[in-house]
């Protein structure tokens, strides 16, 4: 018998238990996973994105299922920032890990949010949501524009002291310049990708399927993409990197850290089975054991990439 | 946004094994045993796909299908379950593929369910299409408490008529209206509702089926002053309160969502124009 494989690793100066954190948007505020999962066995999670007031989304229809993925367009939906902190936050298990999301439509805005979100104890870091693929006045603009990007992050920089992540937008040409970015400006790490545009059309009404029109397209669909825009950034930045888009079992996290991820996240697939974030930390685990990885932390980067 | 009520069990994740999976008129009935199911509240709905938890994981169809927990049984072994559906696209023609023996994951039990209360005021149960599968639970836990129930069917033609062979069994008055004819009352089940109504103002009314219907519904019982129940069918992709895609719009501005402040809701907490 082999001494247990160490699960522990480190993103963005936040210390996690392994590398399984679960997506914003896709784990709501931790508490509606209590029945599934238990939150101290996972890495963390991200929780659902935060504006200053307590926000109404799109109406329906929000969502829509597409070959192996879904499309959405909720729209920041949330409780705020108050009821956050003082309901939501209260009711996790102590060992939880929280990351906080926090959005906005100007740079002060998100710089106010994330410096409030902070400074409370039990918040390991903050997450800005730069992505959001579907709101008309919000996320995009920060997300595909190099200057906007850095304004945004820059000033975010300015309010917080601890763990900054900005969670980009795939919906770019050339990503790892987003990344570069994002480095320039103290960021601590980059969680890729957000949910990629796109829309669908119901032939029968004739009308697109979702009442905002372009939803965000997330599940395995978008896997490929996700790796292959997180080993573009790896290759480009020194920056931690966590890894999302698609993944439902634990191979599919391999792959990511393989190329180049500190840790990921589960996102869509938390809703097909809830449980799903600490099965694939197992998995993970085991994998690393089978093939001779003494620490989950080492498959970071360990790609093979013959006559690169 | 109301939570679940307290007196629910809460829901596990799991896989089920298909005990039976057969016709029932045009619909089909699915009967799975479910380790450590606790059982549930009438009105409560569970989320089940041939996905990530079956035998065989597939990510497309990749979404599991809200369907409404037609009638369970804890006392057993091995506590069982049954839904009844109609194959209305892939999921469920995937579904309706699955014979005894397979796996298939579930979700449940989930929402807020039919307030069930005894007394002497008569309870109206409408059920169209898949919708009948809401009310059976209901009707027989009203039937136990020694309510007065009328169960009133409706479908297209009479294969239509979901499971009309168990309600005939319960001790209520059972109803079926037929847009064809071929069985029962000819017409819409609006039209058997509004008699009723009219003759006993004090009835309750609890309407499942297409929105159309629990739109008409809703409006007869509020011309009489009678309270509303309906269960709502929005799409969802997890069922327990965090997609946020399955908001329905209330009265009174902003959204619900069904799976958690619902399925069940009273028909004036809903904007039915604002309904999809």
């Amino acid at each position: 018998m082999s001494a247990p494989v160490d699960e522990s690793v480190e993103f963005a100066g936040i210390p996690l238990r392994n590398p399984v954190l679960t997506a914003s948007g896709t784990f709501g505020y931790g508490t509606e996973f209590a029945p599934f999962l238990d939150l101290e066995k996972i890495g963390g999670f991200v929780a659902k994105s935060l504006t200053l007031e307590p926000r109404f989304g799109n109406p329906p229809p929000r969502i829509a299922e597409t070959p192996s993925g879904m499309l959405n367009a909720i729209s920041i939906e949330n409780v705020g920032l108050r009821a956050f902190l003082d309901e939501k936050l209260p009711a996790l298990p102590a060992g939880a890990v929280v990351i906080a999301s926090a959005f906005g439509t100007e740079p002060a805005v998100y710089a106010e949010l994330a410096g409030q979100l902070s400074e409370h104890p039990r918040i390991a870091g903050v997450e800005i949501n730069a992505s959001c693929p579907h709101v008309k006045a919000g996320g995009i603009e920060f997300g595909q524009d190099p200057k906007l990007l850095a304004e945004l992050v820059r000033e975010v920089r300015k309010t917080i002291t601890g763990p900054l992540i900005v969670k980009l937008s795939p919906n770019v040409t050339q990503i790892a310049e987003m990344a570069k970015v994002c480095e320039g400006e103290g960021a601590n790490g980059i969680t890729l990708i957000n949910a990629v545009q796109a829309m669908e059309v119901d032939v029968r009404t004739r009308r697109p399927v979702l009442s905002n029109i372009l939803g965000g397209l997330s599940g395995p669909a978008i896997r490929p993409i996700a790796l292959r825009m997180v080993w573009q950034v790896a290759r480009a930045v020194k920056l931690p990197i966590c890894g999302v888009g698609g993944i439902t079992d634990a191979e599919d996290a391999v792959k990511f850290l393989l190329c180049g991820a500190s840790a990921v996240q589960v996102g869509t697939t938390n809703y097909l089975d809830p449980s799903a974030a600490e099965r694939i930390a197992r998995g993970i685990a085991e994998y690393a054991g089978q093939n001779g990885f003494d620490r989950v932390a080492d498959l970071t980067g360990a790609l093979d990439t013959p006559g690169d | 946004m109301s939570e679940a009520t307290e007196a629910q069990h809460a829901p596990i994740r799991g896989r089920a094994t298909v005990l039976a999976n057969e016709a029932d008129g045009s619909g089909r009935r699915l009967r799975l045993a479910v380790p450590a199911w606790p059982g549930s509240i009438p009105g409560q709905f569970l989320m089940i796909g041939p996905g990530a938890l079956s035998d065989v994981p597939r990510s497309d169809p990749l979404l599991p299908r809200p369907m409404a927990v037609y009638r369970d049984a804890t006392e057993s072994a091995t506590p069982e379950v049954e839904v009844l559906y109609q194959i209305v696209g892939r999921g469920t023609t995937l579904l309706s593929e699955m014979t005894a023996g397979q796996s298939v994951g579930l979700v449940g039990p989930l929402g807020r369910g039919f307030p069930v209360e005894a007394g002497n005021a008569l309870a109206i149960l409408v059920g169209g299409g898949t919708g009948i599968a809401s009310l059976y639970s209901l009707a027989r836990a009203l039937v136990d408490l020694g309510r007065p129930v009328v169960v009133i069917l409706g479908a297209r033609d009479k294969s239509g008529l979901l499971a009309r062979d168990d309600f005939a069994g319960l001790d209520a008055e059972l109803i079926c209206t037929t847009e064809d004819g071929s069985e029962g009352h000819r017409g819409l089940v609006t039209e058997p509702l509004a008699e009723r109504l009219a003759a006993d103002p004090t009835a309750s009314v609890f309407a499942v089926g297409p929105t159309p219907m629990m739109k008409a519904c809703a409006e007869l019982a509020a011309q009489r002053g009678a309270k509303c129940f309906v269960s709502l069918e929005n799409p969802m992709a997890c069922g327990f309160g965090v997609c946020l895609g399955c908001a329905a719009p209330r009265s009174e501005g902003g959204f619900s969502l069904v799976c958690r402040a619902g399925p069940v809701f009273e028909a004036t907490e809903i904007d039915w124009e604002g309904l999809p």
